[in-house]
C-alpha cells in the first residue's frame, strides 16, 4: 500500500495538520444533523481525507466498506436517449462520484442520482429517518447548467440526502450553490506541517530522515501534502539510508515543461514554434490536463521573464485559458500563448541590442 | 417479368418484340400526325427511349430494323467513335507506348521468365484506360480475354433464382473463382480453338466491391496469387475516385507483390478538342469551336464525358443555329431568350451556364483548398479602382488582392468541415510562414484560437436540445461556416510575408492521433486503477496523472526488492509502454499519406481518407461525451 493511503488518518481524532476543522467538524455531526457541505482548497490539502473522517464519524466503520462500480445510467430527455457511464464509490451510507467527468451532460448525473438515491431512504436502528451522503468531486469543473440544476435538487430533496461537495476553486461554483451549503475552506498545509507530517511517517516506518531531506522535500512539494509523501517513499525506493544532499525526483512532466520553456526562451521561430508543439501533444498524450500544462507553462515563463514583460504574458495567460474552457482543442490556445511569449522574448532581445530602454 | 421471359425463351422474345416494334411505330406515326416541327427535340427523345428499349430486349437485328423505321436514330457517340486504331486514341502516345512495350515484352520473355506478369492501370474515369489496353491488344494482335464484371442481382431477380434452383454466388465468390482458374489454366480461349496460339491478354476491369474485413482479405489474397502466378500477362484498371482506403491499400499490395503500376493523366484539353472536330466532321454537323473550346475545358480531362456533352449539344439544334461562329459566347447567350430564363442573370453567365449544363461539376479536393490557403498567393500591386464603399485601412492592416475565388466559395466547393479545415490550418501553416515573421504566428494563433471558440460553442449549445432539431441543426451549420471563414481568413491575413512557393507536403493533423493516443492512455491508466481500487479512493483523474503515475514510475522500477510491497505489488506494476508519438496503432499507419499540393497535381482520393477520419473522430466524440 502506498504511504499516501496507509498513513491517511481515518478519524477526526487521528488528524493532524487541520485539526481545528475536525474538531469542529466533530462538534457539528455530533448534534445528529449537518448542513450541506463545501470543501475548497488547494490541491493535496487533505480535503478528501476529511470528507472520509468525517463520514465515518457520522456512520462509524460502514462508511469504510465501500465498493466501486461502474454505473450506467439510462436518462430519458424528452427528446432522446442517453446512457451514461460513471465509476462510483459507495457504501451503505454513502455514494462518491466525479460527475464532471460525464464531460457536458454533467448535469442529467447530478439530478439522476440525487433522485434516485432520494427514492431509497435508509432508516436507522432506531426505525428513525436517517439520511444518506452524497459526495461530489470536482463541483468547479460542472458546467454551469448542472449547477444550476444541482441548486434546485438539492433543495427539492434535502430531506433524504446531503450533499458534501469537494472542489479546488470556491470562485467557479455558482453563488447560489455556495450560499446553500457550508463552506469550508481547507488551506494548503505550510512546510513546517508537511515537515512535522514526513516523520511521523519515518517514525512509524522506522527510517532515518534528515531534516534537511524533509524540508526539501517539503520545499519541492510546493505545499501539496499527498505529493510530498509520494517524492519521500519514491526517496526511499531510491536511496536508503538517506542523505542530507539526496536528490528529490520533480515529476517528469515538470522537468518537460521546463524543457519547453527553455526552448522558447532560446530561440524564436515559426520551426520552434512546431518543435514546441510537439512536446505539448507528447504530454497531452500522456493525459496531462491542458489547463495544468497552461498554469505550469506560465509558472516557469515567469521565471525567466522581465518584470516588465510579466504583466503582459500574464495577461495572455488568463486570456487563452478562458479562451481554453470556451474552445474544445486545446492545443489552439496553448499555441496562442506560446506565441505570444515568443514575439515577448524577441522585444526584449531588440531592446536589450539597441541599449535603449524597453518599450511597451 | 417480360426481361426474364425474353432472356429465357427466344421464341416469346421475338413475339414480345414484334409487338413491341409495332407499337412503337404506331406511336411514332401518332406523335408526327400530332407534334410539329418545333418538337422534334421530343420525338428525337422518344425514339432514343425506344432505341434504348430495343438494345436491351432485342438485340442488333431488330435495332437495325427499328432505326429504319425511325430514321436518324444514333448510337451513343461514345461507343459509336471508340478509338479503334492507334492514331485515334486520345491519351498521350508516351503512356500508350509503355502500354505496348510492356505487352510486347510479356509476349517476348513470356516463355523465359513468368514472373510479373500483372499491369495495373490507374487514373480518374474517363481518361482511356480500357481503351487503350483493347487498341494496344488488337494492335498488337493477341486477344484479350476480359472479365466483365456481372451485374448486381436484384432481390427479384434473387428471388426468381431462388424459385428455379440456381443458388446465389456472391460477386466476390465468382472473381475468386475466376481469377482461380486463370491461374491454374493458362490458356482458355474455348471458344475459339483456332487462334489458340495467339497471344492472350487478361484485362480486369473492375474490382469487386467488397465490404468488410473479411471481404477485403480475401480480394487481398486472391489478387495477392495473382499477381504472383498469373501465367498470361494481366491487366488491372482501377478507377482512380474509387480509391479509397482500402483501394489505396489494395494498389500497394499489388505493386509489393510485383506488379508494374501505370497511372494515367486525365486527357489534355487539346487532345480531347481534337477527337471532338473530328467526331463533328464525321457526323456532319457544325459545331462552332467556341463550343468545342468550352467542352474540352468543361470536361476536366474526361473524354467520355466531352463526347456525351457534345452530342447533347447536337441534339439542340436551336442553339447551335442562335450561336453566330463570330460573336464571342458571353453575349449571344444572353442574346438568346431561352437560355437566360434557366440561367439568372450572373456576371459568369456564360461559364455558369455551362458547367451547368455539360461541364463536370467543379469541385475542389481539400489539400486543393488547403493549398490555397496556405500559399496565399496574391497580387503585386492594389487594384486602382477601389469603388465608392472603399475607405483607407492604416497600412498594417492592407493586403494585396486575393489571387482566388473568396476563400467562403472555395470551402463549398471543397466540402470541407469547419473543424477539420481548422485542423489542417493549424498543423500545416507553420511551413508557410517565413522564419522571421513570428508577428504572423501570433495573429494565426489568435485567429485560430477564436475559430475553435467559435465552433465549439455552438455544438454546446446545441447539444443542449433546448431547440428543435431543424432549427439546431441550422444554427450550428451558420457557426461552422463561421469558424471556417474566420480560421481560413484569419490564416490568410495572418500570413503576411508568404513564403515563396515551393514544394511543400501537407500533413494530416496530429492533433487526432493525439486524441485518440490519449484516450486510450486514459483507459489504460483508469482500468489499471480499478485492479488497484482497494487502495484508493476516487481521486480526480487530473491527479491520477500528474501526481500519481510519475511516483508509481518511480517506485514501480524497485518494487521487487522490497519487501514491504509484494503483497500487493499488482499496484506497482511499471508503466507496461508509454505510448509516444512515434509510434502508431494500425488504423494510423495509412493516414501519413502526405500530399503534394500545388498547381499541378491533387490526389482527389485523400479526400475520401479525410471522410473516414471524420466520421472516425465522431465515434471518438461520442465516447468521450459519455
Amino acid at each position: 500500500m502506498l504511504w499516501v493511503d496507509k498513513y491517511r488518518p481515518k478519524t477526526l481524532d487521528q488528524i493532524a495538520v487541520h485539526d481545528d476543522i475536525a474538531e469542529n467538524l466533530k462538534k457539528l455531526v455530533s448534534e445528529h444533523d449537518c448542513p450541506h457541505l463545501l470543501f475548497y482548497g488547494p490541491s493535496g490539502s487533505g480535503k478528501k481525507t476529511l470528507i472520509m473522517a468525517l463520514l465515518r464519524e457520522m456512520f462509524g466503520s460502514a462508511a469504510e466498506k465501500v465498493k466501486i462500480e461502474n454505473k450506467t445510467w439510462k436518462i430519458e430527455t424528452g427528446t432522446r436517449k442517453i446512457e451514461l457511464e460513471l465509476t462510483t464509490l459507495s457504501s451503505t451510507h454513502h455514494v462518491e462520484l466525479n460527475p464532471s467527468d460525464a464531460g457536458f451532460q454533467d448535469r442529467y448525473i447530478v439530478q439522476e442520482i440525487i433522485k434516485e438515491m432520494a427514492k431509497s431512504r435508509p432508516i436507522d436502528v432506531n426505525g428513525n429517518k436517517s439520511y444518506k451522503v452524497l459526495v461530489l468531486n470536482e463541483v468547479d469543473k460542472l458546467s454551469k447548467e448542472a449547477q444550476h440544476s444541482l441548486r434546485r435538487t438539492m433543495e427539492k430533496y434535502s430531506a433524504s440526502c446531503r450533499l458534501i461537495l469537494c472542489c479546488n476553486s470556491a470562485s467557479r461554483v455558482i453563488e447560489a450553490v455556495r450560499s446553500r451549503c457550508l463552506n469550508i475552506r481547507i488551506n494548503a498545509p505550510t512546510n513546517e506541517q508537511i515537515v512535522g507530517v514526513l516523520r511521523h511517517i519515518a517514525k512509524k516506518e522506522h527510517l532515518e530522515l534528515p531534516i534537511g531531506l524533509a524540508t526539501r522535500i517539503a520545499v519541492q512539494s510546493n505545499r501539496n501534502l499527498r505529493r510530498a509523501i509520494l517524492s519521500f517513499e519514491a526517496c526511499r525506493v531510491q536511496q536508503y539510508p538517506f542523505t542530507e544532499n539526496q536528490v528529490v525526483q520533480t515529476m517528469d512532466w515538470e522537468q518537460y515543461v521546463a524543457e519547453i520553456v527553455s526552448d522558447i526562451v532560446n530561440e524564436q521561430s515559426p520551426k520552434r514554434l512546431y518543435s514546441v508543439r510537439l512536446k505539448i501533444y507528447e504530454l497531452l498524450v500522456n493525459c496531462i490536463p491542458p489547463e495544468v500544462i497552461l498554469k505550469k507553462l506560465v509558472s516557469e515563463l515567469m521565471k525567466k521573464l522581465d518584470s516588465e514583460l510579466k504583466h503582459e504574458v500574464s495577461h495572455w495567460a488568463a486570456y487563452y485559458e478562458h479562451r481554453m474552457r470556451l474552445g474544445q482543442k486545446s492545443i489552439f490556445h496553448i499555441e496562442g500563448l506560446n506565441t505570444c511569449s515568443f514575439v515577448n522574448f524577441i522585444s526584449k532581445a531588440l531592446a536589450n541590442c539597441n541599449f535603449s530602454p524597453p518599450s511597451n | 417479368m417480360c426481361e426474364t421471359r425474353v432472356e429465357h425463351s427466344e421464341e416469346i422474345g421475338n413475339r414480345f418484340v414484334r409487338r413491341l416494334g409495332s407499337v412503337a411505330i404506331i406511336i411514332h406515326k401518332q406523335v408526327s400526325k400530332l407534334i410539329l416541327e418545333d418538337f422534334n427535340l421530343f420525338t428525337k427523345d422518344i425514339y432514343e427511349d425506344l432505341d434504348l428499349s430495343n438494345v436491351t430486349y432485342v438485340g442488333k437485328k431488330r435495332k437495325q430494323q427499328l432505326c429504319l423505321d425511325c430514321g436518324d436514330v444514333k448510337d451513343l457517340w461514345v461507343d459509336k467513335y471508340k478509338p479503334r486504331c492507334l492514331a485515334e486514341l486520345a491519351v498521350h502516345k508516351k503512356k500508350v507506348g509503355e502500354v505496348n512495350t510492356w505487352l510486347e515484352e510479356r509476349f517476348r520473355m513470356s516463355k523465359v521468365n513468368s514472373c510479373n506478369n500483372v499491369l495495373v492501370l490507374t487514373g480518374p474515369a474517363g481518361v482511356g484506360k480500357s481503351a487503350t489496353v483493347h487498341v494496344v491488344v488488337s494492335h498488337i494482335g493477341a486477344e484479350l480475354c476480359e472479365w466483365q464484371t456481372p451485374t448486381p442481382t436484384l432481390w427479384q431477380e434473387y428471388n426468381y433464382n431462388a424459385n428455379s434452383g440456381i443458388s446465389y454466388i456472391s460477386k466476390l465468390d465468382e472473381f475468386e473463382t475466376f481469377v482461380e482458374k486463370i491461374r491454374k489454366y493458362p490458356s482458355i480461349s474455348s471458344s475459339s480453338r483456332e487462334c489458340s496460339k495467339k497471344n492472350i491478354v487478361m484485362l480486369i476491369d473492375d474490382l469487386p466491391v467488397t465490404n468488410g474485413r473479411a471481404a477485403d482479405g480475401r480480394l487481398r489474397h486472391c489478387l495477392h496469387s495473382l499477381v504472383i502466378s498469373s501465367q498470361c500477362p494481366t491487366v488491372i484498371l482501377i478507377t482512380e475516385s474509387s480509391k479509397t482506403q482500402s483501394g489505396e491499400e489494395l494498389l500497394l499490395l499489388l505493386e509489393k507483390a510485383g506488379a508494374s503500376k501505370l497511372a494515367f493523366n486525365p486527357i489534355t484539353a487539346n487532345s480531347i478538342k481534337k477527337t471532338l472536330v473530328r467526331i463533328c466532321r464525321e457526323e456532319m454537323c457544325s459545331v462552332t469551336p467556341e463550343w468545342i473550346d468550352h467542352i474540352a475545358k468543361g470536361s476536366g480531362g474526361d473524354i467520355r464525358h466531352a463526347i456525351t456533352a457534345l452530342q447533347y449539344l447536337c441534339l439542340r439544334p436551336n442553339l447551335l443555329v442562335s450561336l453566330p461562329l463570330s460573336i464571342p459566347i458571353s453575349c449571344s447567350s444572353k442574346g438568346e431568350p431561352g437560355v437566360v430564363t434557366s440561367v439568372q442573370s450572373f456576371e459568369g453567365l456564360d461559364e455558369k451556364f455551362f458547367s451547368l449544363s455539360m461541364g463536370r461539376d467543379e469541385t475542389l479536393s481539400l489539400f486543393h483548398a488547403l493549398g490555397k490557403f496556405l500559399h496565399n498567393k496574391r497580387d503585386t500591386e492594389q487594384p486602382a479602382d477601389l469603388g465608392q464603399g472603399y475607405f483607407q485601412l492604416q497600412e498594417m492592416f492592407m493586403r494585396y488582392p486575393l489571387k482566388m475565388d473568396a476563400p467562403e466559395k472555395i470551402l463549398s466547393q471543397a466540402y470541407a468541415e469547419a473543424s477539420s479545415v481548422a485542423d489542417f490550418l493549424h498543423e500545416n501553416v507553420l511551413d508557410f510562414i517565413s522564419d522571421e515573421a513570428v508577428d504572423d504566428a501570433v495573429t494565426i494563433a489568435s485567429y485560430l484560437s477564436d475559430s475553435d471558440c467559435l465552433s465549439a460553442t455552438l455544438t454546446i449549445r446545441g447539444s443542449s436540445g433546448s431547440s428543435s432539431i431543424l432549427s439546431r441543426h441550422d444554427s450550428k451549420n451558420v457557426s461552422q461556416q463561421v469558424a471556417a471563414s474566420v480560421a481560413v481568413r484569419g490564416v490568410l491575413f495572418g500570413n503576411s510575408h508568404p513564403l515563396p512557393s515551393r514544394w511543400h507536403s501537407i500533413r494530416s493533423p496530429k492533433l487526432w492521433q493525439i486524441k485518440q493516443l490519449s484516450f486510450i492512455k486514459k483507459n489504460e491508466i483508469l482500468s489499471k486503477w480499478c485492479e488497484a481500487q482497494c487502495c484508493f479512493s476516487i481521486c480526480g483523474f487530473s491527479v491520477m496523472t500528474t501526481e500519481y503515475q510519475y511516483a508509481l514510475q518511480l517506485l514501480g522500477s524497485k518494487v521487487s526488492s522490497l519487501s514491504a510491497h509484494t503483497q500487493n505489488s499488482q499496484i506497482y506494476k511499471p508503466e507496461q509502454q508509454d505510448i509516444r508519438m512515434g509510434e502508431q496503432p494500425d488504423w494510423m499507419a495509412t493516414d501519413e499519406s502526405t500530399t503534394q499540393v500545388g498547381t499541378s497535381s491533387i490526389r482527389q482520393a485523400s479526400i475520401y481518407d479525410l471522410d473516414i477520419h471524420i466520421s472516425g473522430e465522431s465515434e471518438e466524440d461520442e465516447i468521450e461525451e459519455w
